[in-house]
């Protein structure tokens, strides 16, 4: 029997919450991809780039996360096990580099609930944005992220 | 190595960037993704859990092999450049798998100061099957404007 999605969830927005990029983190994100790149990783680089520090690697936003607004937190919302979802798809837009020290507010709504029949199954759809702005209240990215349950 | 500069009047419609071959994946890197990322699902980690969620086994963080396409992207263009990507994770990509990843130009678009490329990005695997297919929009320098 597959379970059922509960799709009053759509519209829901999660707490905002506050993140402060830290340098450490940065570059652990690019050497854990294996992007050496030095824009990522050297401060003498950055600090002579047009950026004046390093910068983060596109997918960096994807590590902008809070326990009462993250994954674990939609699937407490739709009772649905871990190991029952995968990343459907993901997209970022980004409108300047990220640069550490900065302190950006994430938030993030769920936009769409719906099922399609798989390969293997019925799958369940769940559609989330988030928006990223700066101390001046500009948007410098935004991130949409479809995940799948398998019902 | 690398750490390409990529001009708008440089880049041709249908044009390919160069492929950056990743891999073969190994745990090691899936855990350091994870603890760099704060994604922590087991399925990532734990074989007997994964087989358990009826997966087959470990498998990577869709996002892992999305960053391999943002580096072929960045090494190809510059960093910086990227302004949008958007990926469908169509197939898993497992251990020992090697991923090489690739970007070929959709279309160029100069609006005013502001200079874009279109491009279409995927992902394959050691067998040829795609398992990362999406679009990406570049915002490029111009040979006049840049004084860099």
């Amino acid at each position: 029997m597959p379970i059922a999605l509960n799709k009053e969830i759509v519209g829901k927005e999660y707490p905002p919450f506050a993140v402060t990029l830290e340098r450490v983190k940065i570059k652990e994100f690019a050497q854990a991809i294996g992007d050496l790149n030095a824009h990522y990783l050297d401060d003498a680089v950055g600090r002579a780039s047009p950026w004046g520090d390093i910068i983060a690697p596109p997918t960096f936003p994807v590590t902008f996360r809070d326990e009462a607004s993250d994954s674990a937190a939609l699937l407490r919302d739709l009772d649905v096990d871990i190991s029952r979802v995968l990343h459907g798809e993901q997209e970022f837009a980004s409108f300047r580099p990220l640069t550490p020290g900065e302190t950006l507010l994430c938030r993030t709504r769920v936009v769409d609930v719906y099922e399609k029949p798989g390969r293997t199954g019925p799958l369940g759809f769940v559609v989330r944005e988030m928006t990223v702005t700066d101390r001046d209240n500009d948007i410098v990215a935004t991130m949409r992220q479809v995940t799948v349950v398998r019902l | 190595m690398k750490y390409g500069k990529l001009y708008y009047e440089d880049v041709a419609v249908g044009a390919e960037g160069p492929p950056l071959v990743k891999g073969p994946l190994q745990q090691i890197q899936l855990t350091r993704y994870a603890g760099a990322s704060g994604d922590f699902n087991p399925i990532h980690q734990d074989e007997e859990f994964a087989r358990a969620a009826g997966m087959g086994g470990v498998f990577a963080h869709g996002m892992l092999s999305m960053g391999f396409v943002a580096q072929a992207l960045t090494d190809w263009a510059g960093p910086g450049t990227v302004r949008t990507l958007s990926v469908r994770f169509a197939a898993l990509v497992r251990l020992k798998d090697t991923v090489t990843c690739r970007a070929r130009v959709l279309a160029k678009t100069a609006t005013g100061d502001l200079h874009v490329v279109e491009v279409e990005v995927w992902a394959e695997n050691q067998r040829g099957e795609k398992v990362v297919t999406g679009r990406a929009t570049l915002q490029l320098p111009t040979r006049l404007s840049s004084v860099a």
